[in-house]
């Protein structure tokens, strides 16, 4: 692992065998990437607009948006794919096109990349893993994506989910200081999802840096340190799960009784459903509860959740 | 890239379609010449142009614009290995097995008829039209959807370098010679006639640099037009 220094903005290069070792001595070294003003162009298309964020060593960052938000452009500008039009982009200080010295630190699971199908699931992680300067075997690979009994089998033969089972193992070879995860668990049943998560975890334990993009928004939830939430190219909204939800209100939806009045305001309707947003879903429930014991009401389909990110996620798609 | 060459050469060699272009189909025709036509050179000019036509520039357009398609260049270039060596991976595997049949075929030529004047231009000659080859099918590929579509965009190029060849191995270079020598493949073909039946060493020089030349446009071509994605 790299050693990193805070003080001073110098960086010093050495090289070890085939792998270039970056010792960075920049000031923002914590940042394992670093994005600053980056806008990304298509011709006229602004895909990316002045976009700005960091991931922290050892975080795993949940950049999540609306279809065309400008995730996958983002990511591939930090994979080293894409230039930027306007703005800096540095992982591990350098610049992330920078093959030699940033791509052998790295993990990449693109949301499409192909496998070969005349190679067989151990020759396709043999392949990736060969020219990498990380050591790491087969078999270990094979156990942690589960496809040992598909250790032989030719890559058209497996399914969509094992493929994408297959693609996480080539981007976890050797276990990279920075794994990039573009919808890792697409395709994938729940238990294989599980898997996946649980591969993760234990990458985590070993301070490995990810950047993760998904639809599913629980795993964002239940995963990401951090979130950055894009829309229409722009990084709308970015912290914690509990900060970006706190200022959206609980709600408790239930179906009203006729004719009374109700001891806390109904705020939306939600098809027969009457809903109360509320700031203090506890206050509110218990006021809501102890009137119906009091009115010898049973109040149907009743349900009461907190805030979450698919509500901030539903409000900023509307936006 | 030794890794990216045997994982590519293996997919060759699984896939019927693309290993009966590169090896069965350049054999036959090989072998068809040498049974059928008489002259050394005349056979090694087609030889050697067919056979690296059909089993560099051909293979390889196809192979690049497949692997393009399914994202598998992408996948390559997700990982640590520089461009070049994932380049150069890709392609070898044609190029060694084009080799490999050009050599043969050659060797066959010689023991029984009448061997190479100069066997040393000729293999100068044999390793620039592959080089050649492999820089246009690079150059060719980025202009290539699709493998089916490499049927179409690869019949241009090799039809002029095969049309060269037999004008020079049918008609003789003693008409129109400075036309012949500009079409890519011609002077090539006078090169290896010169090593094979031997002749005025004097234009050696030029075919040389002429046939060079061609060798430093596919690369450049290839540096200009190869593309490791897909066109959104």
């Amino acid at each position: 692992m790299t050693d990193v220094m805070r003080s001073g903005a110098r960086r010093h290069y050495s090289v070890v065998g085939d792998l270039a070792r970056v010792e960075d001595m920049d000031t923002n070294t914590e940042s394992v990437v670093r994005v600053d003003g980056l806008t990304s162009r298509y011709g006229r298309h602004v895909a990316v607009d002045d976009l700005s964020l960091h991931v922290a060593r050892g975080e795993l960052y949940a950049l999540l948006g609306t279809n065309g938000a400008g995730k996958t452009t983002t990511l591939e500008t930090l994979e080293g794919f894409r230039k930027p039009s306007a703005g800096r982009v540095a992982v591990f200080g350098r610049d992330p096109g920078d093959r030699r010295t940033v791509r052998p630190r790295m993990g990449l699971m693109l949301q499409e990349a192909g496998i070969a199908n005349e190679l067989t699931v151990a020759e396709m992680l043999a392949l990736t893993g060969a020219p990498s300067s990380r050591k790491d075997s087969v078999d270990r690979l094979l156990r942690v994506i589960r496809l040992e009994h598909r250790r032989d089998t030719r890559a058209a033969q497996l399914s969509g989910g094992e493929k994408r089972r297959l693609d996480f193992g080539c981007a976890i070879w050797g276990t990279p200081e920075l794994l990039f995860l573009d919808e890792p668990t697409t395709g994938l049943d729940p238990e294989a999802r599980d898997d996946l998560w649980e591969a993760v975890a234990d990458l985590r334990e070993r301070e490995v840096t990810i950047v993760l993009t998904t639809h599913y928004l629980e795993e964002a939830e239940r995963n990401a340190d951090r979130i950055g939430l894009m829309h229409q190219g722009r990084l709308q909204a970015e912290g914690t799960l509990e900060q970006l939800v706190e200022s959206y209100p609980s709600r408790i939806s239930f179906l009203a009784p006729e004719g009374v009045q109700l001891p806390v305001p109904i705020t939306a309707t939600d098809g027969a459903l009457a809903v109360v947003e509320t700031d203090d879903l506890q206050r509110d429930l218990h006021r809501l509860l102890s009137w119906a014991d009091a009115e010898r009401l049973e109040l149907e389909r009743l349900s009461a959740t907190t805030s979450n990110l698919g509500d901030v996620f539903r409000t900023l798609a509307r936006s | 890239m030794i890794p990216i060459a045997l994982a590519e050469g293996r997919m060759l060699f699984r896939n019927t379609l693309v290993a009966a272009s590169a090896v069965l189909i350049p054999l036959g025709l090989g072998v068809f010449l040498a049974i059928n036509a008489a002259g050394g050179s005349l056979i090694a000019i087609l030889q050697v142009v067919l056979m690296a036509g059909m089993g560099v520039y051909v293979t390889a357009t196809t192979t690049l614009a497949a692997r393009r398609q399914s994202l598998f260049l992408k996948r390559l270039r997700s990982g640590s290995a520089p461009d070049g060596q994932i380049v150069a991976g890709l392609i070898l595997p044609a190029v060694v097995v084009s080799l490999v049949q050009v050599s043969a075929v050659l060797i066959v030529l010689a023991v029984v008829g009448t061997p190479p004047q100069n066997p040393w231009l000729l293999a100068l000659a044999v390793v620039v039209a592959h080089l050649m080859f492999a820089g246009f099918a690079l150059a060719t590929s980025g202009v290539t959807n699709s493998p089916e579509h490499a049927q179409v965009t690869t019949l241009p190029l090799f039809f002029l370098a095969t049309g060269a060849a037999a004008w020079v191995a049918f008609s003789g270079f003693a008409d129109a010679t400075w036309i012949e020598r500009l079409v890519p493949g011609g002077a090539l073909a006078e090169l290896i006639a010169l090593a094979w039946d031997g002749g005025d060493m004097a234009v050696m020089p030029l075919l040389v640099v002429v046939s060079v030349g061609w060798g430093a446009a596919a690369a450049a071509s290839a540096w200009y037009f190869f593309r490791w994605e897909p066109r959104r």
